[in-house]
């Protein structure tokens, strides 16, 4: 476990996209990554899905003539933080709600933990954050 | 006098929050969608939705400190050059109430701010009425 970085939880997936675009919660916490000098990421819930491959596709929406194609793209992001040295996590569960071949789909560089098992190492770290 | 209200086949009334989950984004492409298909069509938002419109949103959001150079449109931008694009189709109504109390009365010249008790009104003069989110 890193000296200083924190473990920061993120359970709500999907919190905008028109309104939101690059200012996702993933934003925040990639410069956090670099300012701590490398944290651990635990995406519970629906977030896992941001640690999976999934088909190619556009984050973009037609409004008018407008094509907005600058809304929140979390997969990216969560490649971007692996290649900063973040530490993801996702939990077993999770994977197994989202499908049986969801845990063949990780992220190269995403690990996976049982139920429960990063809640039994919160005092290992100098800070849980929930974001 | 009490304004005239413009008859639309579809309403949406937009009670959610913005930030809070995707139902902004679908209550945009849902309403593309419906003027693609030439229908007339007036939002209604209530609670923190009335936000979306604030003239002090500006143009563009702050600066993405990762992209420097690259302009990413507020949800008033978004939402005005829709408006401009549609000015015979689509309309766009703010509940006063709500935005007065959350201090977003400055709204883009787009739309129109309405008395919250003028909202049955309003789905009167609408075919359909569809509700999204709560406040």
């Amino acid at each position: 476990m890193p000296d200083s970085g924190p473990l920061i939880i993120v359970e709500r997936a999907y919190r905008g996209s028109v309104e939101t675009q690059f200012a996702d919660v993933l934003y925040f916490i990639r410069e956090l990554n670099r300012q701590t000098g490398g944290l651990h990421l635990a995406l519970r819930g629906l977030t896992a899905t941001y640690a999976l491959e999934a088909p190619s596709y556009e984050p973009a929406v037609r409004l008018g003539s407008r094509r907005l194609d600058t809304l929140p793209d979390p997969r990216a992001s969560i490649r971007e933080m692996l290649d900063d040295d973040a530490v993801v996590w996702v939990e077993e569960p999770d994977l197994a709600r989202l499908g049986p071949t969801a845990r063949t789909r990780l992220l190269d560089g995403v690990r996976c933990a049982a139920q429960g098992e990063l809640t039994l190492r919160w005092a290992e770290f100098p800070r849980v954050w929930f974001m | 006098m009490a304004q005239k209200i413009t008859p639309t086949d579809v309403m949406l009334a937009v009670y959610g929050s913005p930030h809070q989950t995707e139902l902004i984004t679908t209550a945009l492409r849902l309403t593309q969608a419906l003027l693609d298909r030439g229908a007339r069509v007036q939002i209604w938002t209530c609670g923190d939705a009335t936000g979306l419109t604030r003239s002090t949103l500006g143009r563009t959001k702050p600066r993405n400190v990762l992209r420097w150079t690259t302009d990413y449109p507020s949800s008033a931008s978004v939402i005005s050059d829709l408006l401009d694009e549609y000015p015979d189709l689509l309309h766009w109504y703010v509940c006063r109430f709500c935005s007065d109390e959350r201090g977003m009365s400055e709204q883009i010249p787009q739309v129109r701010r309405r008395p919250p008790f003028t909202f049955w009104d309003h789905t009167k003069s609408a075919g359909k009425l569809l509700t999204l989110g709560v406040c």
